[in-house]
């Protein structure tokens, strides 16, 4: 039994990796209507500049974190201001914009892989924390407690936001309807701005975490997170932050739990079946609303 | 006598320049050139690590034959086309290697599944290959396919057995990389040899290669209590793998393979990869021939860091090429290389001091079992007292 419940807080501190990267992917397909293909890119970047501020600068953890989290968004804000707003401007559709982040995935993967040397490389111990706690019998490291409390303040903070300040409902309104949202009196190109760096350190956050706990960081990092985060937005609903955090915990759990008592082959198919499943079954996913069109 | 007297100098002459004819024809050796090999590099991708030595190798071998004059005027040029470990993006670069009549040989290939991919295409077209990394049995096929990797799974059994002499241990897990053909071709006679000693197998963590998060495999594999734990997965996994057992507080005995010998993994892994043993096919500072020590000082003054195996590996897949080459009369091509390569058993230059060819696979003799010290060097391994 110890092994069950040790193998479900490994499921839940994986899945609340994909649930943060699910978070930064929502908000932007959500508010932004960009399915952004580069999303990935800067949870690897996060990782990189993060691992470089504790290596080369000797940050402290927190420092190191929070330096990775805000290059993540900073990247993400160029990203939008330099591929996504001119298509914006124009009226392009979805399709364009899903072409534009695909070449900015290509072109910040290529970097990445240069900044690192197409090396994968880890943080050295030390500049993080690495203690181990215990729950009666079961360990516990502490940055599984990290992992798992960040996505919880996190999916907490946006539901907020979103949902319970006048700066998330101009990110609805903006979602929504970008003209209708400007003649209520909201800026879109401010929501925007602020929205591409919420989404771009809340991926980024799950990057560098993900970097620490699995001592991976490389431009391959975020290829890892991005399907599924994607599954998790999707089996959650796009519209719905508490949707993405609940199915990103539910799809680690459940890779967790298929390696240890079925088969690790089967762990990739039992996740996408379940995406497919709910693609054809419950396309606005757990919590999304009925009435969203933008799917 | 007068007759003879006459004829004496003409006789003279005219064997004077039969002899000066055929006398180059009967060892008229290389005609000189430059010589191509298609290089199917892997510097990018999940593996780039290793690709990058071998790469390396190689590069310092083609400067070493010039400069050493080992096929006289002739040289060797490198022709590298990236292929990131992808079999698609290799078959692609085979493919313009094969188009292009200049490349002589080509080279490739760590991962077996790509190396697989590519031996019907270059049997096909008839071009000689040279793997340099790739560990399955039976991809080497004469006279078109030799491999210069130095196969790892006999030093793989010997290194189990010989920590399993020194620990004394009644259980084993094993972490293998399920999805790797390779691994799991090395960790079978392992697994049997150790149970044919008592060592009896508390059960198999299956994990993919291209995996990531290793938290669940190594909660696995602790929860089958075994006394000692075998790594068979690809450099990023083994490394991934390691670090969740050392993190989640594994602290008896973990045997490692080849792939942890490249200083990137002791630089990526620090104290966590300090005394696990594994197995090398060359090692640096342990028993390094004179050839072998002129090959490490060389590497150290171009790239500024030590040969691994990988390293050697590329190096002498070059020299075997040179060899070859160098074997040939007049201008070669595709078809005499290949014959040529097909007739080599022993090699001129030798990094490991006792490499032989048996039926295109290159072997050494012996196994050397380190592990990475503190200071971050490879040392001998020895039983924890």
């Amino acid at each position: 039994m110890d092994l069950f419940f040790e193998q479900l807080i490994n499921g839940v501190a994986l899945g609340s990796l994909y649930a943060l990267f699910g978070l930064g992917f929502g908000i932007v397909f959500a508010t932004l209507g960009i399915l952004n293909a580069a999303q990935g890119t800067y949870a690897s970047w996060a990782a990189i500049v993060a691992l470089a501020a504790a290596e080369h600068y000797k940050l402290p953890f927190i420092p190191a974190l929070l330096t990775g989290v805000v290059a993540a968004g900073v990247i993400a804000l160029l990203v939008d201001q330099v591929a996504f707003q001119p298509l914006r401007r124009r009226g392009k559709d979805m399709l364009g914009a899903l072409i534009t982040s695909i070449a900015c995935w290509i072109i910040l993967d290529s970097l990445a892989g240069t900044a690192t040397g197409h090396n994968s490389l880890s943080f050295p111990r030390g500049t993080y924390p690495s203690t181990m706690y215990h729950l009666g019998t079961i360990p516990l490291p502490v940055m599984q407690i990290i992992t798992i409390a960040a996505m919880v303040a996190v999916t907490v903070g946006l539901h907020v936001l979103i949902r319970h300040t006048r700066f998330g409902a101009a990110m609805r309104a903006v979602g929504w309807d970008q003209t209708a949202a400007s003649l209520g009196g909201v800026n879109p190109r401010y929501v925007v701005i602020i929205t591409a760096f919420i989404a771009g350190s809340t991926s980024g956050l799950a990057g560098v975490l993900g970097g620490i706990t699995t001592h991976n960081v490389s431009f391959m990092l975020g290829e890892g997170l991005m399907l599924k985060g994607f599954a998790a937005v999707v089996v959650g609903g796009y519209d719905d932050v508490r949707g993405t955090a609940l199915a990103g915990v539910a799809l680690g759990v459940l890779e967790v739990m298929t390696s240890q008592y079925l088969s690790s082959g089967l762990r990739d198919g039992i996740t996408y079946a379940l995406l497919l499943g709910f693609l054809l079954l419950r396309p606005r996913g757990l919590f999304g609303s009925l009435t969203y069109s933008r799917a | 006598m007068g007759t003879s007297v006459r004829l004496g100098p003409w006789v003279f002459a005219t064997l004077a320049a039969f002899a000066f004819q055929t006398t180059p024809a009967l060892a008229q050796g290389l005609t000189p050139g430059e010589y191509k090999i298609g290089f199917i590099t892997e510097n990018t991708g999940p593996i780039a690590q290793a690709g990058q030595s071998f790469w390396a190798g190689a590069q310092l071998a083609v400067e070493d034959i010039k400069s050493s004059k080992y096929i006289g005027a002739s040289s060797i040029v490198l022709d590298p086309k990236e292929s990131g470990s992808d079999a698609a993006r290799s078959i692609q670069a085979m493919n313009q290697f094969i188009a292009d009549r200049s490349v002589i040989a080509t080279a490739c290939c760590i991962l077996s599944p790509v190396a697989g991919s590519l031996k019907p295409v270059v049997l096909a077209a008839k071009v000689p290959l040279v793997i340099y990394g790739a560990t399955a049995a039976g991809l080497p096929q004469p006279p078109w396919i030799y491999s210069m990797t130095i196969l790892p799974g006999p030093k793989d059994t010997a290194t189990a057995l010989l920590v399993s002499d020194a620990i004394k241990p009644k259980t084993a897990a094993y972490i293998l990389a399920a999805d790797n053909d390779a691994f799991k071709g090395r960790m079978a006679p392992t697994q049997k040899a150790l149970e044919a000693k008592g060592i009896a197998t508390a059960g198999v963590v299956s994990v993919l290669t291209k995996d990531t998060d290793f938290t669940a495999a190594a909660t696995q594999a602790m929860g089958l209590k075994p006394d000692v734990v075998l790594v068979y997965a690809t450099q990023q996994a083994a490394a991934g793998a390691i670090s969740a057992l050392r993190d989640r507080g594994f602290t008896k005995t973990i045997i490692g393979n080849d792939v942890l010998g490249p200083e990137a993994i002791y630089k990526k892994m620090g104290a966590t990869v300090v005394g696990i043993p594994f197995p090398v096919g060359f090692s640096d500072t342990i028993g390094v021939s004179a050839e072998g020590k002129s090959f490490v000082n060389a590497y150290k003054a171009k790239f500024k860091v030590s040969p691994d195996s990988y390293s050697a590996q590329g190096y002498q897949m070059v020299w075997f090429v040179a060899q070859g080459l160098k074997s040939i009369s007049g201008t070669p091509t595709r078809e005499s290389l290949s014959a040529a390569l097909a007739k080599l058993e022993k090699f001129d230059h030798n990094v490991y001091g006792g490499e032989f060819m048996k039926e295109g696979q290159a072997q050494t003799t012996g196994t050397i079992v380190v592990n990475w010290s503190a200071d971050g060097k490879l040392v001998p391994w020895t039983a924890p007292k």
